[in-house]
């Protein structure tokens, strides 16, 4: 049973967000994010600059994620990227995350429960057959 | 104060203790309407020293006619390697026009003491120097006798760190704040806003709690909630919230919806449209967020930008601005789409800031639950990752 196969993809941000460099991580990161439920996690630990085409496209590779079912997290903000999604109120938008290695463990952290749950259903459904 | 005795007054402000912006020393910037150095010019002149001068170190920022002294206040601008030297002199000419006392106030801190019994204390105690403390803390305020040139000189020449001889201190209870940064200044804009201190907002009470300068404009559906001030020439404009001991200050406008909360918004400033300006100092490109204790750059005008000091300047972006607005509504009219519908609670939660441009309209998919179709008043916020 192969539950979860795809892959979470981390993504270091760079130094400076600006409009320039924002369109080059978007063209970076846009095949992750075309592909079927995207998992992909922003690791905004080296952000000394960023503006509002910064926040711009990350709430686009949000909404792209979205469209196919996938989830853009965030991990590691620093000080000055958590001030900037603080003042522009997108921080609420996004789910928030200490580490990149915390936000990809929390894409499979329903996982357990789920693969209990598929695993009783299997066990119900052969007893009946033999019933 | 002091019947025959002449008794002046000299205030000193350098950007050595400044935290917030190494640009201009602290005590030039406005809190509630005025900068600490008027606040304490005034001070003086109220305790009848009615010869006051101030030595202000030089600062790209820092304009002269911007701190409000009052008309016979003599201010005198320094380079920051001459600023002791010019402070020595000063008081040398105090000391030559026939000055028996200089009181001296160096800001840092703002003290708000009974100089009549600080005077008192010193004259009785026949010094020539006395130092003011507050709560055990000695402060950089002192009385010096004038003929004792040698032990100003000593002072100024040890940037007020030591005196030659020994000074006799002077307890005072009153209220102080050490002004050593961003979050005193802060502090500061609450109390006197919440009225702890002597000294007043330099505005009018236009409601309880709620301080507005002559020339501030507060726009049509703009919302200033007590204890609040709008500084001189300040513009507030439709959607925007000033509350919790926010103060704006002079000639800075804050954009349409922009929520400022528990911030000062220093001089000179724009803050964008559609932003949530919250636990912070903000101004000069930067924002010191208070929360985080942190103090960041800002580059993006559209966030937080300066606004240019000369008046001229100004006049002309005005202008501009008039100038281009019928176009610009022609042009909005023949290319945007219909008008918008008025928004609701739920449609201004879902948006974003509009400094974001194209993203403005982004919505957030937390809002699109079965429920809050069932329950068309309920407003489901997404949480945080890690609550």
């Amino acid at each position: 049973m192969d539950i979860n196969s795809r892959p979470v993809v981390v993504k270091r941000m760079p130094e400076r967000l600006n409009s320039r460099t924002a369109r080059e991580f978007l063209r970076d990161v846009r095949p992750f994010l075309a592909a079927d439920r995207p998992q992909v996690v922003f690791d905004l630990s080296l952000v000394a600059q960023i503006d509002a085409a910064g926040v711009e496209m990350l709430l686009r590779c949000m909404s792209e994620a979205h469209k196919r079912d996938g989830d853009v997290k965030l991990a590691s903000l620093s000080d000055q990227a958590a001030v900037v999604l603080e003042l522009t109120r997108t921080e609420r938008l996004f789910e928030i995350y200490e580490t990149s290695t915390e936000a990809a463990r929390s894409f499979s952290g329903f996982l357990p429960n789920a693969m209990r749950q598929q695993l009783l259903h299997n066990k119900r459904s052969t007893q009946s057959i033999a019933a | 104060m002091k019947g025959n005795m002449d008794i002046r007054g000299l205030l000193l402000a350098n950007s050595e203790n400044s935290g917030v912006a190494a640009a201009a020393p602290l005590a030039t910037l406005d809190v509630a309407g005025k900068s600490t150095l008027q606040r304490m010019a005034e001070r003086l002149q109220q305790y009848g020293i009615s010869q006051v001068s101030a030595v202000v170190e030089d600062a790209p920022s820092v304009d002269l006619r911007n701190f409000g002294l009052p008309s016979d206040v003599a201010c005198v601008s320094a380079a920051p390697d001459r600023f002791w030297r010019t402070a020595e002199n000063a008081f040398n000419e105090m000391a030559q026009s026939g000055a028996e006392l200089v009181v001296l106030v160096r800001l840092g801190a703002y003290v708000e003491a009974d100089l009549e019994k600080f005077v008192q204390f010193h004259i009785d105690r026949g010094g020539r120097v006395t130092q003011l403390a507050s709560g055990g803390r000695k402060l950089e305020v002192f009385c010096i006798s004038a003929s004792r040139r040698n032990d100003a000189a000593s002072l100024f020449r040890t940037q007020l760190s030591h005196c030659r001889i020994e000074c006799p201190v002077h307890q005072d209870q009153g209220y102080l704040n050490p002004l050593a940064g961003p979050r005193d200044l802060r502090q500061f804009a609450i109390d006197i806003l919440t009225r702890q201190t002597q000294t007043c907002p330099a505005g009018k009470e236009t409601k309880p709690g709620v301080w507005v300068a002559p020339g501030a404009r507060v726009e049509k559906g703009a919302r200033v909630l007590a204890p609040a001030f709008v500084g001189p020439m300040a513009r507030i404009r439709a959607g925007a919230v000033i509350t919790r001991c926010s103060s704006i200050e002079r000639n800075t406008e804050v954009d349409c919806g922009t929520v400022v909360e528990n911030s000062t918004v220093l001089p000179f400033s724009y803050v964008g449209a559609g932003l949530d300006l919250a636990h912070s100092v903000a101004g000069m490109g930067r924002i010191v967020n208070l929360y985080r204790d942190v103090d960041v750059e800002i580059v993006d005008p559209k966030l937080i930008a300066s606004v240019a000091v000369a008046s001229s300047k100004r006049f002309l972006a005005s202008a501009a601005d008039v100038l281009t607005y019928l176009p610009r509504m022609a042009w909005q009219g023949l290319f945007s789409s219909a008008k918008a519908p008025q928004p609701d609670l739920r449609e201004t939660l879902r948006q974003t800031s509009p400094a974001l441009g194209n993203a403005a309209g982004f919505e957030t998919s937390a809002c699109d639950t079965e429920a809050s179709h069932k329950f068309p008043n309920m407003v489901v916020a997404r949480r945080y990752g890690h609550q």
